[in-house]
């Protein structure tokens, strides 16, 4: 699925004292089956564009295109269904007696029978790898399990795009790594995702695409490369090594992944 | 933070803002007493003819003033219905099956709507010009004198202060959980009242075990910062009563005495 932003523009607290022009015109297009990486300072507007992904919030003005036809038109469950939206620390909105039961919620919500809303708990709770806390309360869990039960709620109703914002913030870096695999295995099976993030390093390894967010507008978007050697002092660690060294060793190109920038600069060395 | 209601601080300044918030609590309470004394429809124009000068030397504007009075329009327009339909006074103006409506009836109906409306119009313009902080401050100062007779008053003040730092908090913290289960499907405006109640129930139960978890952090905070209560502790900001605001209250005064001898 193919999910266009059309020059959004988003004010809080219109005509009050308290007004704040959030989004000042953001134009991006998240394609089918990619990892695209929203990146910016706090305050830049991230939260805000995630939110208007799936219409919670209503654009002050723009449009929210899917495949081409105006989300206003699709019905709200429709879309909320298509595309899912993993809020900041998701594990604040837990609720039920079980992590089973609070998993279960949306695809209830979408008037699935039981055996399927079952099948799906299940699926979504291992893809997380969180199968074995189906029973518990979610109230007693660890927060690293909080937050995998939370995106397993929003996984089970099988969204054709995933908004993630900050999923891996305050995670151990083994929970972190394995929420990273997910999402590249997401896209494997044709899920596009939107992953909004503070730590360059995670969007170095998972992004296809980056976007940076500058006081409500697009300041860059492009591939990793592109993006992060564009501005090497707001990049990943790779980059800002690999980029001093390019100076004198310009034949080291531009690797942004670990593992390429490993592939690289053995190359380097083997010359 | 869109949603603006009764009781909510309206940061401008202006002459009434800058009184001491305990005057304009003795100021209110004086003026919520003297209503039930006037009996007058001319007093009370008087009075309601005072307090919208007030409000409009308050610097709110009058569009926002009227929203933060939305909510209890609906009582004052059932006192008013139910005056008007149910008082068998005076002259019979309009007849229609069951319905009669009485001249005392209409003038009764006005007579209390208008009453009403000025009750919670005075309570309104108090929390509309003062911060919440500040009226906290002076609920505790007019309340210290009972501290004699071991009434808690600055543990009063400071549940308050804490209770309506926090609406704010919450209030957010509502809308994020609200959106969260929006983004699963929840809905909040479809099927009957019992169906609409039980939507909340997602809400709810998040939102009291986050209170529970703040309100813990925040006495872990309090205590690692030596807060021990109220015996000698010091203010930051210090109240001082200005000849401005003995000049205010004896104003208020003034305007409610010429309400109930009119």
């Amino acid at each position: 699925m193919k999910l266009e932003l059309r020059d959004l523009r988003h004010v809080y607290a219109r005509g009050t004292p308290f007004e704040v022009e959030a989004l000042r015109g953001v134009s991006l297009v998240v394609e089918p089956k990619e990892v695209l990486a929203i990146v910016g300072g706090t305050g830049s507007g991230k939260s805000t564009l995630v939110q208007h992904m799936n219409l919670l919030l209503v654009p002050t003005s723009g449009q929210v295109l899917v495949d081409g036809a105006d989300a206003t038109t699709l019905r709200r469950s429709e879309l909320r269904r298509r595309v899912g939206l993993v809020f900041q620390f998701p594990e604040s909105a837990l609720f039920a007696p079980t992590v089973e039961e609070d998993v279960a919620f949306a695809p209830r919500q979408l008037g699935l029978d039981e055996e399927e809303v079952r099948e799906r708990v299940r699926q979504s709770l291992r893809a997380l790898g969180a199968g074995h806390l189906a029973g518990r309360s979610p109230f007693a869990l660890s927060g690293g399990e909080k937050r995998r039960a939370a995106i397993a709620g929003v996984l089970a109703m099988r969204p054709e795009v995933l908004v993630v914002d900050e999923p891996t913030a305050g995670l151990d870096p083994l929970s972190r790594e394995e929420l990273l695999d997910l999402i590249l295995g997401l896209r494997e099976s044709g899920v596009s995702v939107v992953l909004v993030s503070h730590d360059l390093d995670e969007v170095a390894e998972v992004a296809d695409r980056v976007c940076v967010l500058h006081e409500g507008r697009v300041s860059a978007v492009g591939t990793p490369a592109e993006v992060f050697y564009g501005d090497p002092t707001q990049a990943p660690a790779t980059v800002r090594v690999t980029s001093l060294l390019r100076g004198s060793r310009p034949e080291i190109g531009d690797p942004v992944r670990s593992q390429e920038t490993l592939d690289a600069l053995r190359a380097l060395q083997g010359t | 933070m869109t949603t603006r209601g009764l009781g909510q601080f309206y940061p401008v300044s202006s002459p009434v803002h800058a009184l001491d918030p305990r005057a304009k609590l003795l100021a209110t309470a004086v003026f919520v007493v003297g209503l039930f004394l006037v009996d007058s429809t001319v007093g009370l124009l008087f009075v309601a003819a005072s307090l919208v000068a007030l409000v409009v030397v308050s610097r709110i504007p009058a569009g926002t003033f009227l929203r933060l009075l939305r909510p209890v329009l609906f009582i004052v327009a059932l006192t008013l219905l139910f005056q008007v339909f149910f008082s068998r006074e005076g002259v019979t103006l309009f007849e229609w099956g069951f319905l009669e409506v009485h001249s005392g009836g209409l003038r009764l109906g006005f007579f209390l709507a208008l009453r009403l409306l000025l009750l919670v119009s005075s309570a309104g313009l108090l929390t509309a010009t003062t911060a919440p902080v500040a009226l906290a401050d002076g609920i505790e100062d007019l309340l210290s004198p009972l501290k004699r007779v071991r009434f808690p008053a600055h543990e009063v003040a400071m549940m308050m202060t804490i209770a309506l730092r926090f609406i704010p908090t919450l209030g957010e913290e509502a809308e994020k959980i609200k959106g969260a289960q929006a983004a699963r499907g929840a809905d909040f405006t479809e099927g009957g009242p019992l169906r609409r109640a039980r939507s909340f129930l997602p809400v709810l139960i998040p939102l009291t075990v986050g209170a529970f978890r703040r309100a813990d952090e925040l006495a872990d905070a309090m205590e690692s910062r030596g807060y021990r209560g109220g015996e000698g502790r010091t203010r930051y900001r210090e109240l001082r009563f200005r000849v401005s605001d003995a000049l205010a209250l004896s104003l208020t005064l003034f305007l409610l005495v010429v309400g109930i001898l009119l």
